[in-house]
């Protein structure tokens, strides 16, 4: 009996702290997340801000008590715009890192390359991309663990069709890049011009890394299109702009929604002035209507960027900046409620309802991944090098 | 026919003369050296972006802005051939252009280190107001473009053809060890060529900054138009160079003009191959005869 009564009392005096102590150390053990963007290559000056952007989201999680207690550690990794070397990094963080979720990458191509893997690792990611194919299924693959930020291609030309609409457009050129970006614009300009009663009469492209396009556009001018829609991210676009100045073309020049950035301002020069792209409300939300319950929150974030972090030197924002804080605020909000087990995480960022972000107010479902629709959206136009609000 | 005819033509031009440019770096370098000098395109990105320095961070005009340009790129090619070509152990035509291809990569991962990753532009040199020419619109900057190749043809023709200097590098291409016993610095003669190479690439991007824009990789691309273009005028040839770029440019602008811009690189390569199935040394190309 006294031996017994010892033998509780090691137990009690030993091992109860010890496993108090391992329960302190399991609240305070980061939650892994993966982010992985284009941090060199031609898309490199979108993916480096975004990477900075999910570290700026990441520290004030972890300023407000982190997930549940635990702080949130991001794991980067450099796709270079590469979907080989996009899915090398997936597989190491799956496979290696054991993260709890994804975050990234940048462009379209090298998400739809890591979208077999992690809906194979049943991983939720949610990307920083802009085509839809990445949470399209069908042909494209399931998209059970796969979410993104940004609105989708689909989104963007439909606003921009509202638009043209509203000022009695009713013919247009399009010309798009030969890239996946580009030509998942063109397919659903294509798609929809129907619905809102525009006709295409003119189709170009070019590729992405050409110096000219005047060519293309001397073509589309004998059309006589009432305006014309590019569709590109990059440098081409300001390209085509200045393009569209030296040959004289006086309809209005339609940019995608990957071009609202002070940089198109910088290479295009004058020639900017005058362009039209539907944005999110970051490039001008300073003239957004005081109702908007994006207001608040777009501001919160421009001065953590410009006055805490002081990102803007280098990287002025543009209207991707928010799409990494938008994934990341998104993916603590689900974890707060599901913890970090990946199946029940996954459920808790479908049934995402009303979340008030940067680039809209998202609400997602089974069949929406995205959760946006044309009203997180503004029409910007350049005008004397800066950006006006021409719709709401 | 087509009324945009003269406005394909002279894009085609426009376009044509920059692969021209970069071609004839290519060259120069094939004259001294028997190599493929991989780094013919950076040499265009590092001279776009001492450019914009010149004229941003130092606020110089713009002709001493070129002229210091080019001369820091010449000074960057020519550290190039004494710092790294000349070292190698082994003169094999396979490690040389190996040494280039690391040279490339080093050269971009500097300019992403100094000038950073985003896009730089800069305005046009005499205004962005277009000239109309035979119911074209030109914009002044590509006749800066058009004229540089002229000029810097001129200059190539001249130097290999007409100069002790030149014949010396060519001779030193042929046989090296000949050309040292007839009293030619062979050394110096290599370093020149590179330093001649960088010249030329930097002038093609001082002169493409205001039209295409520049980013840190842009030499990438471009170059490989360019050496395209060498091919396909003869490699090695200053005025197969020349011929070559204007014919590329010309294919891509007419063929996405005229048939289909989608398919506007397919058509440039089909008739790329085509030509030199026919020619296998390119259209200026000459047979070479060994004497035994």
């Amino acid at each position: 009996m006294k031996k017994l009564m010892v033998v509780l009392l090691f137990i009690g005096l030993v091992i109860q702290p010890a496993l108090a102590k391992e329960k302190v150390a399991a609240k305070k053990e980061p939650i892994k997340v993966g982010a992985f963007f284009a941090l060199s290559g031609p898309a490199a000056f979108i993916g480096t801000p975004t990477k900075l952007v999910a570290q700026m989201a990441a520290d004030e999680i972890n300023r407000q008590g982190g997930i549940n207690g635990r702080p949130i550690e991001l794991v980067f990794g450099d796709t270079e715009g590469d979907p080989t070397k996009a899915v090398a990094i997936a597989k190491k963080f799956i496979y290696v890192d054991k993260v709890v979720a994804i975050i990234g990458p940048t462009r379209t191509g090298t998400g739809m390359a890591v979208k077999k893997i992690v809906e194979q690792a049943h991983v939720p990611t949610i990307m920083t991309v802009g085509g839809d194919p990445v949470i399209m299924g069908g042909r494209f693959g399931s998209y059970r663990y796969i979410f993104k930020t940004p609105q989708r291609s689909s989104t963007a030309v439909k606003k921009i069709f509202i638009y043209l609409k509203k000022k009695g457009i009713k013919t247009v050129a399009i010309l798009t890049s030969s890239d996946g970006f580009g030509k998942d614009g063109k397919r659903w300009l294509l798609k929809l011009t129907p619905q809102y009663g525009i006709k295409v009469v003119a189709q170009e492209s070019f590729s992405p890394s050409d110096t000219d396009m005047t060519s293309q556009l001397a073509s589309i001018r004998t059309k006589n299109p009432q305006a014309i829609i590019c569709w590109t991210i990059g440098p081409a676009g300001s390209i085509v702009a200045k393009n569209v100045k030296q040959l004289g073309i006086n309809v209005p020049l339609i940019q995608c929604h990957g071009l609202p950035d002070p940089k198109y301002v910088e290479l295009a020069g004058e020639a900017a002035n005058g362009s039209i792209m539907p944005s999110t409300k970051l490039m001008a939300w300073q003239q957004l209507p005081d109702k908007d319950p994006q207001k608040p929150v777009i501001a919160r974030f421009v001065h953590l960027y410009k006055d805490v972090y002081h990102y803007d030197k280098e990287f002025p924002i543009n209207t991707h900046s928010g799409y990494a804080w938008d994934a990341l605020m998104i993916l603590t909000r689900a974890m707060r409620k599901s913890g970090p087990d990946r199946e029940r995480l996954r459920d808790a960022i479908e049934k995402t309802k009303g979340y008030v972000g940067i680039s809209g107010v998202y609400t997602m479902s089974p069949k929406d991944h995205n959760g946006l629709g044309v009203d997180s959206m503004i029409m910007v136009r350049v005008e004397n090098g800066h950006w006006v609000m021409e719709s709401y | 026919m087509n009324q945009n005819l003269a406005q394909f033509i002279f894009s085609g031009t426009t376009t044509g003369a920059i692969y021209a440019l970069i071609a004839l770096g290519f060259c120069i370098v094939e004259n001294s050296m028997k190599i493929v000098n991989f780094a013919q395109g950076d040499f265009l990105t590092l001279g776009g972006m001492f450019m914009f320095s010149m004229l941003y961070a130092l606020h110089l005009s713009i002709l001493p802005a070129i002229v210091l340009s080019v001369l820091a790129v010449a000074l960057i090619g020519a550290a190039m051939e004494r710092f790294a070509l000349r070292l190698a152990k082994s003169k094999e035509t396979v490690v040389l252009v190996f040494i280039t291809i690391g040279a490339s990569i080093f050269i971009r991962g500097g300019i992403k280190l100094i000038w950073g990753k985003s896009p730089k532009s800069l305005p046009y040199f005499s205004g962005a107001h277009p000239i109309d020419l035979l119911g074209a619109r030109i914009l002044p900057q590509s006749l800066w473009v058009i004229g540089g190749t002229i000029a810097v043809f001129l200059a190539l023709h001249h130097f290999f053809h007409h100069t002790k200097q030149g014949k010396a590098m060519k001779a030193v291409a042929y046989d090296p060890k000949a050309a040292a016993l007839m009293g030619i610095n062979v050394e110096a003669m290599m370093m020149l060529s590179l330093a001649l190479a960088g010249g030329v690439g930097a002038v093609a991007g001082i002169l493409i900054i205001p039209i295409t824009t520049m980013t840190f990789d842009m030499g990438v691309m471009l170059g490989l138009k360019g050496f395209a273009a060498a091919v396909l005028g003869g490699y090695g040839d200053v005025m197969g160079a020349v011929i070559g770029g204007l014919l590329l440019g010309l294919l891509e602008s007419l063929g996405a003009g005229l048939i289909s811009s989608t398919y506007k690189d397919v058509i440039a390569f089909v008739v790329l191959l085509l030509v030199l199935f026919l020619r296998p040394r390119g259209i200026l190309g000459k047979e070479e005869w060994e004497r035994v």
